[in-house]
């Protein structure tokens, strides 16, 4: 199984990239739904406090990913996606990888402007980005930062949808080089 | 001898040399603050009480006839946080809508061995009372003198955020307040 991707598929710490981060945005839209239904009680500052800490882990992580992605190559596209698949499917990406940069960013600057602690995991404080309470710019990070998570579920419906669409009626290999890595008959490294 | 005793009941009745009679200093609100250190979620972080009145009779060569009086608007509050102050006035913690008011004042000052000096006193919070001694600093300077003391409280003695809030690591117990008071008007004899 090899590390790094190839034109048949996606390496081993692309998909795990992949796949932790995208369990991690599942949790943090239940989370975020579910904690501002809350009363005030100290589960609550627990709840936020845990969607804070898995906040920033998902920015270091896609940070960290994206990096890597910019070493390795990108595996092929099936040779019957028209060019208008290609650029669509091009579009969805780069904009998700703008949304899971940019939500927890404006997540982090809501914090931030509302003078509220984060510390990551109770391990260590993340410093502040707008240094101390900022009553103009908190609702506008707020209204981004939700904002643009409904803008995420929106580009994962599509993209969830294609994903299928291509295991299911095309029959190609989009899907299962992402699960399970390039198919062992297109070969790989 | 009988003579010259007399004459000192009468200068004491006027109130000459007699400090308990002299004046309080004035205190320079808009230069003034009454500020806390506490913790939420381990973190520290200050507050205030914008609005509080205090009547500060002091000369450090007179401990005997000091006395300080403060009264708290609790409603004051601001810790940079406008959720937060107002979760903090609420029942479960200072329930500013019952208790709007905080009272200090002191009992005794006394001087310590290293010469600082303190001040015993009682703190009324949330309707409970309890000693509390602040620290006191002094500096004179011509007409005006700067007074800064700290106390070390904790909140649950107050039953500040008693229950579901009672845990430290949510909100530490333990809380520094830190009055820093310009003052102007009195003075300061001149006896060591």
């Amino acid at each position: 199984m090899p590390l790094r991707s190839t034109e048949a598929g996606w390496g081993a710490l692309l998909r795990a990239f992949h796949w932790l981060i995208a369990a991690l945005i599942i949790a943090q839209g239940i989370l975020g739904l579910a904690m501002v239904q809350m009363g005030l009680t100290p589960a609550k500052v627990r709840v936020f406090a845990l969607h804070k800490s898995i906040g920033m882990t998902i920015l270091g992580l896609v940070l960290l990913r994206i990096a890597w992605r910019l070493s390795e190559r990108r595996p092929l596209d099936p040779a019957a996606m028209p060019p208008w698949q290609r650029l669509a499917a091009r579009g969805v990406h780069l904009a998700l990888y703008l949304l899971i940069l940019a939500i927890p960013l404006s997540g982090w600057w809501f914090n931030s402007a509302s003078n509220a602690p984060l510390v990551w995991f109770g391990l260590f404080g993340v410093p502040s980005l707008t240094g101390g309470y900022d009553p103009v710019w908190k609702p506008r990070a707020l209204l981004v930062h939700q904002t643009l998570f409904w803008v995420l579920v929106a580009l994962l419906v599509a993209h969830v949808g294609a994903a299928l669409w291509h295991h299911f009626r095309q029959r190609d290999d989009v899907l299962h080089r992402m699960v399970v890595g390039p198919r062992a008959d297109k070969g790989g490294e | 001898m009988k003579h010259a005793l007399g004459w000192m009941c009468l200068a004491a009745l006027l109130g000459f040399a007699a400090p308990a009679l002299a004046k309080p200093w004035q205190v320079d609100a808009a230069r003034s603050t009454l500020a806390f250190t506490n913790t939420y979620q381990n973190v520290s972080y200050t507050g205030q009480f914008r609005r509080f009145r205090a009547t500060i009779d002091y000369d450090p060569n007179d401990l005997a006839h000091a006395k300080f009086d403060v009264s708290v608007d609790i409603t004051s509050l601001d810790t940079q946080n406008a959720e937060r102050d107002h979760t903090a006035l609420g029942a479960d913690f200072f329930d500013a809508a019952k208790f709007p008011r905080a009272h200090f004042v002191t009992t005794s000052f006394r001087k310590t061995s290293d010469g600082k000096v303190l001040a015993d006193g009682t703190l009324t919070l949330r309707g409970i009372s309890k000693p509390v001694t602040l620290d006191v600093r002094f500096s004179p300077e011509g007409g005006t003198a700067t007074l800064d003391v700290t106390a070390r409280l904790k909140r649950l003695d107050f039953g500040i955020g008693t229950g579901q809030w009672a845990d430290p690591s949510m909100i530490g117990d333990d809380v520094t307040v830190h009055g820093h008071l310009q003052l102007r008007g009195a003075a300061v004899t001149s006896g060591k």
